[in-house]
């Protein structure tokens, strides 16, 4: 598979820190193993490298994985909890189940808060998406990591 | 049984010389034990607990000297400091005293306010000290102007003027509040002239404390400044003179109290006695608190919301003269600490330093704008927390400044926190305020008497 990353999500990357080469760890993960979430054009797909969950957002075109944005979090997800029985538009392709509006546990340092997800019910997964990760959870992250260093 | 732990250097309590002093430990307590060969030998408590102070060590930081000397030579530490080229920590926080004279007259005062002279510089001396700051002290430059109470003086706006123009990022004003508390117009204007927080003489949250400490009632005072602040938009410091014998019991009603006023206050600061200037006793071991026992005295009076544990060492100065916590404020009122020593040494101490001299608001840097989600109204979310801590945050911090019993040059000479000399120097603010049991000093009389004018027999 080839893959595709513009200059725009090429800066976005390096901005946070990130690797095309993580994200590739990703997409490849991904697409062997069907562990991703799909609307039928664009998924999102997560691996745990190193300290961080990354997540790829991406579509399949023919042979290419064309990349739209990465991002990563530390925080480690609890537990899930199910808000809605509502389907977000989204299907873990694993499974084939409706994935579904909810909130996780996440902890990181020693403390635990919640934040909004996509979750599936039956696996217990859960997807955060690309707003949250990099505005209140890395913001977090940072805190507690700035007072440590 | 006794052990040794360090050598240093400290002074005569009689003659302020230099003499050799010894660090050791009996029953788990650190002294300084000191002798002058003419004057005898004392023995001072200066830590509980040799595990705690000796670990302490591991978070020193790499120290960064300061860039430029104001001598030098190396010179006789503490006897002829200036800064000279054996100092080994650059400057933080500059102290420009604008006045040594007080609207008040504590019988507790380390800066001996309403002497027997009067230093009340023009603006034109007042301009040579902001000039030292920056000639000798990079950016970002932070000064406080201090007393005596600056704020007697009607042209502290002007001061404060003067000093942003000449390249001075960060002004904090040292007060006592009394003024403040009954013009709002001159706070306004010390406001826009670009004061930026108050470190605010707080004791306590009884009145029974300021007849001690400061000789009358004065809770309703502070609390009236403190509104006109919350009112024009001025951050506070509270700053606490901590005395085992008259309020160290309230420590964790003033905690409770800086919560309740945050975002106003910003941080309430425990400043142990320390014995230079005017004090009404020869303090023994009794009289005064370690940082240690404050730390733990914290967690008592908190009920454990703050424990000891959450104090860690700046690492700017020395790793004994102070330590710090900051705490993101929740709504009911408790605080959420972010700071614990069970996280081990900083991984990066170069870093320290610069770190200390920077905004809370720095951490905000992780955050990409562009990418704030919907709102959301659980309380419990991490993005609940991050839009708190933004504005409710509570820094606790205590330095234990020293004197002329518990001073040691190991300490003095990693200091960063600097007085501003009328004649050009930058000398460590507690030793630059030590004296012996006869009020000579070694630094502050001699500095400023020469311009002052002599105001009573």
């Amino acid at each position: 598979m080839e893959y595709v990353f513009s200059d725009a999500v090429k800066e976005v990357l390096g901005k946070r820190g990130l690797k095309e080469d993580d994200i590739k760890a990703v997409i490849d993960y991904a697409e062997g193993s069907n562990d991703k979430i799909t609307d039928g054009a664009k998924n999102i797909a997560k691996k745990e490298i190193g300290d961080l969950t990354v997540y790829a957002v991406y579509a399949v075109d023919g042979g290419n994985a064309v990349v739209e944005s990465g991002y990563a979090h530390k925080m480690k997800v609890l537990d899930i909890v199910l808000d809605s029985s509502d389907a977000e538009g989204w299907t873990y392709a694993k499974n084939g189940a409706q994935v579904r509006k909810g909130h996780a546990n996440l902890t990181y340092m020693g403390a635990t808060r919640s934040g909004p997800a996509l979750v599936e019910p039956t696996s217990g997964e859960a997807w955060f998406e690309e707003y949250l990760a990099a505005s209140a959870l890395a913001a977090a992250e940072g805190l507690f990591e700035a007072k440590r260093a | 049984m006794s052990r040794k732990i360090g050598e240093t250097a400290a002074l005569c309590p009689k003659c302020l010389k230099t003499i050799p002093a010894e660090k050791i430990v009996e029953d788990d307590i650190v002294y300084i034990v000191k002798t002058c060969d003419e004057h005898g030998s004392w023995k001072v408590r200066i830590w509980e607990g040799v595990d705690e102070y000796l670990h302490l060590y591991d978070f020193a930081a790499v120290q960064k000297p300061p860039e430029k000397f104001v001598i030098d030579e190396l010179k006789d530490c503490p006897q002829d400091c200036g800064l000279c080229s054996g100092h080994k920590q650059h400057t933080c926080l500059n102290v420009v005293e604008v006045t040594n004279l007080c609207n008040m007259n504590c019988p507790i005062c380390f800066a001996r306010a309403n002497t027997d002279y009067k230093f009340h510089p023009d603006m034109d001396l007042v301009r040579k000290m902001l000039q030292t700051v920056v000639d000798y002290v990079p950016s970002p430059r932070c000064v406080q102007l201090s007393g005596g109470e600056p704020t007697i003086r009607d042209d502290l706006p002007d001061i404060v003027r003067m000093a942003k123009d000449m390249g001075i990022e960060h002004i904090e004003v040292n007060t006592n509040g009394l003024r403040i508390a009954k013009d709002i117009d001159y706070l306004r204007a010390l406001k826009e002239a670009g004061v930026d927080t108050f470190y605010f003489q707080f004791d306590g949250t009884r009145d029974d404390i300021y007849q001690q400490t400061r000789g009358r009632d004065l809770f309703e005072i502070k609390k009236q400044a403190l509104a006109n602040c919350a009112e024009v938009g001025m951050g506070v410091t509270l700053v606490a003179t901590v005395s085992p014998n008259i309020n160290i019991d309230n420590l964790g009603e003033m905690i409770e109290f800086a919560a309740k006023n945050v975002p106003t206050v910003k941080g309430i600061h425990f400043q142990p006695i320390f014995y230079v200037g005017r004090y009404p006793i020869d303090p023994s071991d009794e009289d005064r608190i370690s940082l240690s026992q404050l730390a733990n005295a914290i967690e008592e009076q908190t009920r454990g919301m703050l424990k000891a544990d959450n104090f860690i060492p700046t690492s700017c100065s020395n790793v004994h003269c102070d330590i710090k916590s900051l705490s993101v404020v929740l709504p009911d009122g408790s605080l959420f600490p972010m700071t614990t020593m069970a996280l081990g040494p900083p991984r990066d101490t170069e870093n320290i330093a610069e770190k200390t001299r920077t905004e809370v608001s720095q951490f905000w840097r992780f955050i990409e704008e562009t990418m704030d989600g919907p709102s959301e109204s659980d309380d419990n979310s991490w993005k609940a927390f991050v839009d708190r801590a933004k504005t409710h945050y509570l820094t606790v911090s205590s330095m234990a400044f020293q004197d002329v019993w518990t001073g040691e040059t190991e300490r003095w000479e990693r200091c960063c926190i600097h007085m501003v000399t009328p004649d050009g120097r930058l000398v460590p603010f507690c030793l630059f305020n030590v004296n012996n049991k006869d009020g000579e000093t070694l630094y502050r009389h001699q500095v400023f008497r020469p311009y002052a004018e002599k105001i009573k027999e």
